[in-house]
């Protein structure tokens, strides 16, 4: 069992090569096929006719939320922060991060429900719920867990496969920011608030689609 | 359940803002709370490029262009849009059809006296449609000439015709785009199954081809089943005349057995409102502890007994919910289209009595009284029966009566404002062609929760009658306008001068009520009558159409059947095209160039008002009439709702 002290250098192997899903929030348009393939990964049958008559139903670990303006979505999931805030505040060590693939994992057994994690975690991903894999017993931390058995098996993360307009991208982080250097700024203005039509890259009919949004929101007396 | 309290950005009318108040007090979900729960809505199907007509599928397409470009069968974004918008005016266009379908087929048994609460109200009129048709109607007796005339109308429906009886009302040139490009309505039932046909997988992939038909479709709506609902309705329950009555959630009474009648089928709400007036039931609603019974319309059966009967009406799509929510409503008849399947959980907070009435529409925790002509004035009986045996339930400390109701007028069918000019469209096509009036425009269509409730309507109403420009509403439009004060002989005064001194001569409105939903025909009768006055095609005339916060399907339609016709539409929420930038060049540009008219996509009626006035000056200009350099006018400054509101 890993834990919380696994040190840096043990993992620098791993980080040489660090895989993520990264997110590109102006390619998002908000039909949540992303929750759909995540909540299937994370069922019992993971067959799409039969998850959702499952009991308790499987739920997503990524989260597809409605932006300030109509026409604007992102899909807000765990980024495996390094250090993770939520590692370092578990009091019980539930918490730790998997040494082959860096992902940031729960141990349910040893989870207590404090909530702890959910406190710190900067994107708040973190829910609580009776796990089907724990045998419903208790509520306990649930979070995405990079799909670790996709990747072992050398396939991509659930939420990245069913993603087509390429808001949900998994590869080497540096690869996809050496392709798309120009990005990070408009995702930091988009965090800040001011993503509208023209910073994203859309074509020009998706970009009319998200100016309908933005000034139908804006007539309706601002922002949600 | 994520409620806030914004219900502020949700309505202009401050009735609908007291009830959401309320939901929101006593945690009973609405329309607006169901939207934000829906929210991220899917951007393939917002856009229109998601696809399920077959089981390869589902499929979508990348609007950004990076992922899947084609479907499982390889049709691209574009096939994918023009095949689900012509689906989309397929269910519209059957939508208004059906209903003219049953009205027709009541008219019908009505000829063969075998119905019960009906009768030919407007026999002029039921002679003139004959007469249209070649019918014999001389020294016939009614009932005879009504037994062809159904006979005629009833192959309105379908396949062995070139093109519907209706088009004789078509401006010759107007016929001749239509015969030229192949889109003639030829069967009303024939169209929207072609349409259904073609949208098959392996059928027709050619976008402009496809969305072809659709305009083709649509036109058996506008000039066939919406045409017959009409004129078939005016025969039974009577041509409209002007009539003053009120409106909003204020019409309800405290002290009265209230009856909401909600949907768009005159049929059964005419005969309520026969039985309502039934000295029995009047002296049971008394013996309940109530002073009378008071019927009020909601929705399109709203306005068609407001046209005819000056029925209150309690308001339009977005306050179903919320009229339950005064606590002051015993029973909701409900026919068809538009109805909330949400209005049985809300009665469940309340005493209200949800009555479904047509076997085509039923709704989980609705009780149902079938509707059937034979019997029709024992089933309106029965109906209003329930509605008293319910106000014995109400609670009066429920009871929340959020407003004073405000005058409105109704009632211009093309008669009545063919009357109120002295019995010739020359009146009007004088104060055209001097500039009096700068032009008409068509302002229809419902509520969507994505628009302030009533905004996209009042706002640009009152920007173009403000400018000269003649407006007339049906639907939900009329309503909102209603509500706003704007639809009274005394709202001459927000006109501009031109348009004020007409009102004022005639005693009109500004602002006038033609009707209906299925009554957007009328206008399409108004402009072939404005155009064949004048020897030119309707694309010719400075008129115009918008539908501000439309939602619905039969909207598409009427929307594509009134571009068909030739006449510029302003649309107040994006229809599903973006995903293919071809079929929004087709529609926003390329038509025009083939119907002579096209469609804009404008949520601030601001702006709406700016593209419509320049469009009616151009037009004013190309016919050689007084006009206003198109490019010297600019939109007023959008106005965020809340001062817009006050």
């Amino acid at each position: 069992m890993e834990t919380a002290q696994t040190s840096a250098a043990e993992r620098s192997t791993t980080l040489d090569s660090l895989k993520t899903v990264f997110v590109r929030p102006e390619r998002c348009i908000g039909c949540r096929q992303c929750e759909f393939a995540c909540a299937l990964e994370h069922s019992e049958s993971r067959d799409p006719a039969r998850a959702p008559w499952e009991s308790p139903a499987p739920r997503a670990r990524i989260h597809v939320e409605a932006g300030f303006t109509m026409n604007s979505s992102f899909p807000n999931r765990c980024h495996h922060c390094d250090p993770a805030p939520c590692e370092q505040a578990c009091p019980t060590a539930a918490i730790y991060r998997d040494r082959e693939l860096g992902l940031v994992l729960v141990e349910p057994a040893k989870c207590i429900a404090c909530a702890m994690c959910a406190m710190v975690c900067p994107f708040d991903v973190i829910t609580f719920y009776p796990l089907a894999a724990n045998g419903h017993a208790r509520i306990t931390a649930v979070k995405c867990d990079g799909c670790r058995d996709r990747v072992s098996r050398g396939e991509i993360p659930a939420c990245a496969e069913a993603c087509k307009v390429g808001a949900l991208v998994y590869g080497e982080l540096n690869e996809i920011l050496r392709q798309e250097r120009a990005l990070e700024s408009r995702v930091a203005l988009a965090a800040s608030g001011a993503a509208l039509a023209e910073l994203s890259r859309a074509p020009e009919n998706v970009a009319g689609w998200r100016q309908w949004g933005n000034e139908a929101s804006r007539m309706a007396g601002g922002l949600r | 359940m994520n409620r806030t309290n914004s219900n502020g950005k949700h309505t202009i009318a401050g009735d609908a803002r007291e009830m959401i108040a309320r939901a929101q007090e006593e945690n009973i979900a609405t329309v607006w709370d169901r939207l934000r729960e829906q929210e991220p809505q899917c951007g393939y199907c917002a856009m229109g490029v998601s696809c399920r007509n077959c089981a390869m599928g589902p499929c979508r397409v990348d609007p950004f262009g990076e992922g899947p470009r084609k479907g499982v069968c390889g049709a691209t974004a574009d096939t994918i849009v023009a095949r689900n918008l012509g689906r989309a005016i397929a269910a519209g266009a059957s939508a208004h059809s059906d209903h003219g379908r049953d009205i027709l087929e009541t008219f019908a048994a009505l000829a063969e006296g075998k119905t019960s609460g009906y009768r030919i109200t407007d026999a002029e009129k039921l002679k003139a449609l004959a007469r249209e048709r070649g019918i014999a109607t001389d020294s016939r007796p009614i009932e005879d000439v009504a037994r062809d005339l159904a006979a005629a109308l009833f192959e309105e429906f379908g396949t062995r015709k070139e093109s519907l009886d209706f088009l004789a009302r078509v401006p010759a040139k107007r016929r001749e785009v239509w015969r030229k490009l192949g889109i003639t309505p030829r069967g009303i039932d024939r169209e929207n199954v072609e349409m259904l046909h073609r949208t098959h997988m392996g059928v027709d992939n050619d976008y402009a081809n496809i969305l072809l038909h659709a305009l083709r479709t649509s036109l058996s709506d506008g000039w066939g089943g919406s045409m017959i609902a009409t004129e078939l309705s005016d025969v039974m329950f009577g041509t409209p005349k002007p009539v003053l009555s009120r409106v909003n959630l204020g019409t309800l009474r405290a002290d009265s057995v209230n009856i909401a009648l909600h949907g768009h089928n005159p049929m059964l709400s005419d005969v309520i409102v026969q039985a309502a007036q039934d000295p029995e039931l009047v002296r049971m609603a008394k013996e309940a502890g109530a002073a009378g019974i008071n019927l009020v319309g909601l929705c399109c059966t709203g306005n068609e007994l407001l046209m005819r009967r000056g029925v209150p009406m309690a308001g339009n799509h977005l306050m179903q919910e919320l009229a339950i929510m005064t606590g002051a409503l015993e029973a909701m008849v409900v026919d068809y289209q538009c109805i909330m399947p949400s209005v049985t959980e809300v009665a469940k907070c309340f005493h209200t009595q949800v009555i479904s009435t047509f076997d085509k529409a039923r709704f989980p925790g609705a009780i149902h009284v079938r509707f059937d002509p034979e019997r029709g004035i024992e089933t309106g009986k029965e109906i209003v029966r329930r509605g008293i045996e319910a106000f014995r339930n109400r609670n009066p400390q429920r009871v929340r009566i959020p407003a004073v109701p405000v005058p409105m007028m109704a009632g211009f069918s093309v008669e009545a404002i063919l009357g109120a000019l002295g019995g010739t469209p020359q009146p009007l096509v004088d104060a055209i062609a001097k500039g009096t009036i700068r032009g008409a425009v068509g302002i229809v269509g419902c509520n969507n929760p994505k628009i302030p409730q009533d905004y996209g309507h009042v706002a640009l109403t009152r920007r173009l009658i403000e400018n000269d420009i003649l407006v007339l509403v049906t639907g939900c439009a009329a309503v909102a306008n209603g509500k706003a004060g704007q639809m009274t002989p005394e709202a001459a005064e927000m006109a501009g001068p031109g348009l004020k001194a007409v009102c004022k001569s005639l005693g009109i409105p500004p602002v006038l009520h033609v009707g209906s939903c299925v009554d957007n025909s009328r206008i399409l009768v108004l402009a072939a009558a404005l155009a064949n006055a004048l020897g030119v095609d309707i694309d010719q005339l400075p008129l115009a159409g918008a539908a501000p916060e439309w939602y619905s399907e039969k909207a598409v339609s009427i929307g594509a059947y009134v571009v068909a016709s030739g006449i510029f539409t302003v649309l107040g929420v994006e229809p599903p095209i973006f995903g293919s930038k071809k079929v929004v060049e087709l529609l926003a540009s390329g038509l025009e160039g083939v119907v002579g008219a096209k469609f804009a996509v404008e949520p601030d009626p601001e702006k709406a008002a700016a593209l419509i006035r320049k469009h009616i000056e151009a037009k004013r200009a190309a016919l050689g009439l007084p006009h206003i350099p198109p490019e010297t006018i600019h939109a007023a400054e959008t106005r965020l709702y809340a001062e817009a509101a006050d």
